[in-house]
């Protein structure tokens, strides 16, 4: 599999303190790619290391298959970013902001309008940017990322300070880059919400250890239905499952059953009452996929 | 690294601070039209506008001036995540680095060419007959120029390091300040940085030298200190944080 991103044992510490500990990230080609984490969790130091903004303590960062130490700049003419809150010149124009970035680049100088047009900001392209709303700023740095035609595009927290319709518009713009240029998105976020409709790739972080990356279906799968059941004993019930050798995990006031159909639940529920126990209720609980999440990064704040 | 100067030129002339370069020509100007210093013994009356001019100029403006420039081109890198945005480009640290520090020269040098127009504007006002001494005048001003090479590099430095415009700005008066005492010591004169504007400027200085003061105080004290703040501040920025 061809990785667009790869990170091996990445490690970055602080003192004594952590921020990333032996990160394994994987991103193939063409996906958009949700990193999320609450705030924190290290999210931005990673990327401030995909970037080489920041030398990693130990472990390597491999972009389109080079390693980031030696081939920095190389790795650079094909990434375009936008990390944690914009930057930009205050005393300079949406255009000259661009026109600066785009000096160095050497883009082709029709870009900036192109981009300008993308984001919407054509309109206000001569006004000062020290004026603009956070949202148009938000707007204007995944404007000067787009500058050059990435392969890559890296965006820390990129709907910061969007309101509902601009986040329904940037996320219409994100899912459409790969389909049209072929780019690779790394979006971070700490609202599952945000990610959850354009992410193709999950990773979640927390206290700079990756505990989850896979699929966005992989994850939907996990939200899927369990089963509660509440029965007189919950505890001996759920030893006598599981040494009967059924899935079951137990809850505070009932057991989880993970089960894949309906037969499954059956079949359990008449092995509970076979061995005598009173059964009190059975129901189903849909999570979201905001609770995986929450329930993802709480356990590990519990340690 | 020629895409990198053109970046960062365009940065700066959009910032009205190009108009700083006028403020010591302008000094100059004024100072050279309003006093006259009486009968020093010159040998003709251009020498005697460039000795009043120079000494103002080049102890107090130069230094100054060139220190204020050095915060400018970095002070719109510290507002807004600046540095963040420009080093995520296929840049490396040093040619950000270089690029700052030879527009700061070039910068310099405009300036230094403003103020030759000012000492020949006093002279033609002036009403001065004589013709203008070119071969020392030149001198003072590539002297000069040269002698802000260390002082730019500690400024640059300095103005990465600190978030704050007023902290580079001290730093650069507690050096400059003193200059007009140090340079009155035969002894610590010539090793004194700060002092070396006036010093490789000031057209009484030794005549036998080709530029007002021995090579190898030019080499060991403007080329030492330049070495030393250009290395240190070059190795600072490439270990920064950003």
């Amino acid at each position: 599999m061809e990785y667009i991103v790869e990170t091996k044992n990445l490690t970055k510490s602080f003192g004594k303190e952590k921020a990333v500990s032996n990160l394994e990230m994987k991103i193939p080609k063409g996906e958009i790619y949700g990193f999320l984490g609450p705030n924190g969790a290290g999210k931005t130091t990673t990327i401030r290391m995909l970037l080489g903004l920041m030398r990693p303590t130990s472990g390597s960062v491999q972009l389109f298959g080079k390693d980031m130490k030696n081939n920095r700049i190389d790795i650079l003419k094909n990434v375009g970013s936008l990390v944690e809150n914009p930057s930009y010149y205050p005393h300079l124009t949406a255009k000259e902001n661009l026109e600066a970035s785009r000096k160095i680049l050497h883009a082709p100088k029709e870009r900036i309008d192109e981009v300008l047009k993308l984001v919407r900001l054509h309109g206000v392209r001569n006004k000062k940017v020290k004026g603009f709303s956070l949202g148009m700023k938000q707007r204007l740095g995944i404007a000067a990322a787009m500058l050059h035609q990435p392969e890559l595009l890296i965006l820390d927290e990129p709907t910061n300070g969007l309101d509902p319709s601009g986040i329904i518009e940037m996320r219409e713009l994100i899912q459409s880059l790969p389909k049209e240029y072929g780019m690779t998105v790394l979006i971070s976020s700490h609202l599952l919400s945000e990610i959850d409709q354009m992410a193709t790739r999950v990773g979640v972080v927390t206290k700079g250890k990756m505990i989850f990356q896979d699929s966005i279906e992989t994850m939907r799968k996990i939200a899927q239905a369990s089963i509660q059941i509440k029965v007189n004993d919950n505890e001996a019930a759920w030893r006598s499952m599981l040494a009967n050798g059924q899935k079951a995990d137990l809850g505070e006031e009932h057991i989880n059953l993970q089960v894949e159909d309906d037969e499954q639940v059956a079949a359990s529920i008449d092995y509970l009452v076979q061995q005598g126990f009173s059964i009190y209720r059975v129901q189903e609980e849909t999570r979201s996929l905001e609770n995986i999440f929450l329930e993802m990064t709480k356990e590990e704040h519990a340690e | 690294m020629i895409s990198v100067i053109s970046s960062e030129w365009y940065k700066l002339r959009k910032s009205k601070v190009l108009l700083l370069l006028l403020v010591a020509p302008l000094v100059g100007l004024f100072i050279g039209m309003s006093s006259s210093l009486g009968d020093i013994g010159a040998i003709n009356p251009w020498y005697e506008k460039l000795v009043m001019m120079n000494f103002t100029y080049a102890v107090l403006f130069l230094p100054l001036i060139s220190g204020v420039l050095a915060s400018v081109i970095c002070r719109y890198e510290h507002q807004k995540g600046g540095w963040k945005q420009l080093l995520a480009l296929p840049v490396t640290r040093g040619k950000v680095f270089l690029s700052k520090y030879v527009l700061l020269l070039l910068l310099i040098f405009v300036m230094q060419l403003l103020y030759l127009v000012s000492i020949y504007l006093v002279g033609m006002i002036g009403g001065i007959t004589e013709p203008f001494p070119m071969d020392i005048v030149w001198k003072t001003i590539v002297g000069g120029w040269m002698a802000t090479f260390p002082l730019i590099a500690l400024q640059l430095w300095v103005s990465i390091a600190f978030k704050s415009f007023a902290a580079p700005f001290a730093i650069n008066v507690i050096f400059t300040l003193p200059t007009i005492l140090v340079i009155n010591s035969e002894r610590f004169g010539p090793y004194y940085p700060w002092g070396q504007p006036f010093l490789m400027m000031n057209i009484g200085g030794s005549a036998e030298d080709f530029f007002f003061v021995p090579w190898d105080q030019i080499l060991m004290v403007v080329g030492g200190s330049f070495l030393l703040f250009f290395i240190g501040g070059y190795l600072y920025f490439q270990r920064k944080a950003i």
